[in-house]
């Protein structure tokens, strides 16, 4: 039978797809590879692309994930350095920069890598926390917060030994959460009432006494007013009494008639309304009902 | 003979056999390389490795959304990452223990006198009171890339984020501030401190508009409901304070202003009274110093004419013919009184 050209492709074909199952590897993207010979190492390839090996038994490809990983610690209490109790967690992001040393140490197994890196982290938050007081976490003076800052001493704290140990880079560390013992809480209730009930008596005597104050104000203004009115129409009224002083001089030209005008004018008012007179045979005119007559020479 | 039809035959057979499987195997080389087309979405990129490397630099390496084609695994392999909607992640530490019943109901749990490590969730405040916060934090993805191959667990990651931020927040406030009277500006640094964490990690992400809730604890909210109703009635006392002195102030002007218009019209009333009686005296005078005793019957007698018409009762009481002194008895007053005029209002 003459050679088929396609049939020599189709098997020249398969032939390459199967040597290169045998004889090559991919690193993805996402990945750090080491290759073993004969179970001993022989190169780590952090670089994607395809690579060439021998097949198994010979060589022998671990594949490890080189992103950032994280997890995070137990919810657990500690001590500051004053003494005072808090329960505090922490996260970690951390990723494989030696992968022969991460081989060595865990086999690969990611699990197995926080497991042995929890107890880093914890001695590393028991350590830091221990050394400060609990203001510079919580603290009424911002200034004394180090929140930042003992993160960052618990990152340096924790990066050497993950690194010389265990051939990870520990890249990001941060204060997950941060509570009291349940005890304590119950207090902490207790001091927030009674800071709120006290809030509460002073802003009720804080309004009283600026109402009383405004209330006070205004009857002062109003006394101050009403008494300077009273004053000035007083003043008004002696400059008129002044002025009308000079209408009087004319009196003076015959002081006996002015004041019988005066008298007649009060007569005259004070009897305007409502008066009872009582009158007899000497009130003159009723004198002439007992036939009396008045001429000029009896007049008074 | 016959093994001469015998292997024609089994050649024959052979022949159709290996041309049906060369066209076998055509159509499997042709399905092989139809099986790498592809589609991106609207709302997505993809990422083309081959041989685990991504394809093209930079923006070339983002696929865009439409048709795509790629050599069939292994030798490409597609990562697709969603990108333009939104994502969100809540906080995990802040807020109190609720059921997923009660949540949806919008219903709260019973208020609990202290809080359980583990269970429940809060924040401590600069002035180490507790309060809870909840943040629902709303991102999109800018650089998929990032986002997709540098981190593991991205979404835990965040969530450990904004439980720090929140943290961070809380320990930089005191708690009624958070809670009432700057509850932007808390907001603001909650957000300010993701953004800080996205940014210095690189995690390939930006925010959206977020939502930060803050609240009393559930045991102690009456009391900080009281802090409020407090306030609200101090307001209220000084409020009507002004109101009155207002009111009152208002009052005493006008009132003022009316003592000093009749301070006014009597002093107009002095003037004027005694400028007409001087002049009624000047025009007295002549008849006056003609005959002054005539001149003051007259006027007498004319004073008396009015006084005695205006007078209400007159009793004209004769002597008594012995000459002795006659006992009268009156009933004075005996009408009703004269009303009086209602006086001007003063504060």
């Amino acid at each position: 039978m003459k050679p088929n050209s396609i049939t020599l492709i189709t098997g020249l074909l398969l032939v390459v797809i199967f040597g290169a199952m045998l004889f090559t590897f991919q690193v993805r993207q996402t990945e750090i590879d080491v290759v073993t010979t004969f179970g001993k190492y022989s190169r780590s390839i952090d670089q994607p692309g395809l690579q060439f090996r021998a097949p198994w038994p010979i060589q022998r490809v671990y594949e490890f994930d080189n992103r950032i990983q994280n997890f995070e610690r137990k919810y657990e209490q500690t001590t500051t350095r004053d003494a005072l109790n808090v329960i505090i967690s922490v996260y970690v992001g951390w990723r494989i920069v030696d992968p022969r040393l991460f081989l060595e140490r865990f086999n690969g197994d990611i699990a197995n890598a926080e497991l042995t890196l929890e107890p880093l982290v914890r001695n590393a938050k028991t350590g830091v926390i221990g050394k400060h007081p609990f203001s510079d976490l919580i603290s009424t003076n911002l200034a004394d917060i180090k929140f930042d800052q003992i993160e960052k001493e618990m990152l340096a704290a924790i990066q050497p030994p993950a690194r010389t140990n265990y051939g990870v880079e520990v890249e990001l560390l941060g204060i997950k959460q941060i509570g009291l013992p349940e005890s304590i809480t119950a207090k902490v209730f207790e001091r927030m009432r009674a800071e709120r009930m006290r809030l509460v008596k002073k802003y009720q005597s804080d309004g009283e006494k600026e109402a009383a104050i405004i209330r006070a104000n205004a009857n002062s203004e109003t006394n101050r007013v009403l008494t300077f009115a009273a004053a000035e129409a007083t003043k008004i009224r002696g400059e008129a009494e002044k002025e009308a002083a000079r209408s009087y001089d004319i009196f003076a030209q015959s002081p006996d008639l002015a004041i019988f005008l005066f008298q007649l004018k009060t007569l005259e008012q004070s009897l305007k309304e409502r008066a009872t007179l009582l009158l007899d045979e000497r009130t003159p005119p009723f004198n002439m009902l007992n036939g009396q007559v008045v001429g000029p020479s009896t007049s008074k | 003979m016959m093994e001469d039809a015998g292997t024609q035959a089994l050649s024959d057979a052979l022949s159709s056999s290996f041309r049906i499987v060369k066209a076998l195997m055509a159509l499997l080389v042709v399905i092989f390389l139809a099986s790498g087309m592809f589609t991106v979405e609207n709302n997505q990129i993809a990422v083309k490795l081959r041989f685990g490397r991504p394809v093209g630099v930079g923006e070339e390496q983002r696929l865009k959304p439409g048709w795509h084609w790629a050599f069939p695994y292994p030798i490409d392999e597609v990562v697709k990452i969603p990108v333009g909607q939104s994502h969100t992640i809540t906080s995990t530490v802040g807020w109190y223990a609720i059921s997923p019943e009660e949540e949806a109901a919008n219903v709260e749990p019973q208020p609990r006198v202290s809080m359980t490590p583990g269970v429940d969730g809060y924040a401590l405040t600069a002035d180490g009171n507790i309060i809870h916060v909840r943040v629902n934090l709303k991102y999109r993805i800018t650089d998929p890339v990032r986002y997709a191959f540098h981190f593991a667990s991205i979404t835990n990651l965040l969530q450990h984020v904004v439980d720090n931020a929140l943290l961070y927040a809380a320990s930089h406030y005191h708690a009624d501030v958070a809670l009432y009277k700057d509850t932007i500006g808390f907001s603001e640094m909650v957000l300010g401190r993701v953004t800080q964490i996205i940014d210095d990690q690189k995690l390939g992400i930006t925010l959206d508009p977020s939502e930060v809730r803050t609240t009393a604890p559930l045991d102690v909210r009456p009391a900080f409901d009281a802090v409020l109703t407090a306030q609200q009635q101090g307001r209220t006392r000084v409020s009507d304070a002004q109101a009155y002195a207002t009111s009152l102030t208002n009052t005493a002007v006008a009132f003022a202003r009316v003592i000093s218009n009749d301070g006014v019209t009597a002093s107009n009333q002095i003037v004027q009274n005694v400028a007409a009686e001087a002049k009624s005296f000047a025009d007295q005078l002549p008849s006056y110093r003609t005959d002054p005793a005539l001149f003051k019957k007259r006027r007498l007698a004319e004073t008396l004419e009015k006084v005695f018409s205006n007078a209400e009762e007159k009793f004209f009481i004769p002597a008594r013919l012995d000459g002795q002194p006659r006992e009268l008895r009156l009933q004075l007053n005996s009408g009703p009184p004269k009303p009086k005029p209602e006086p001007t209002a003063k504060p």
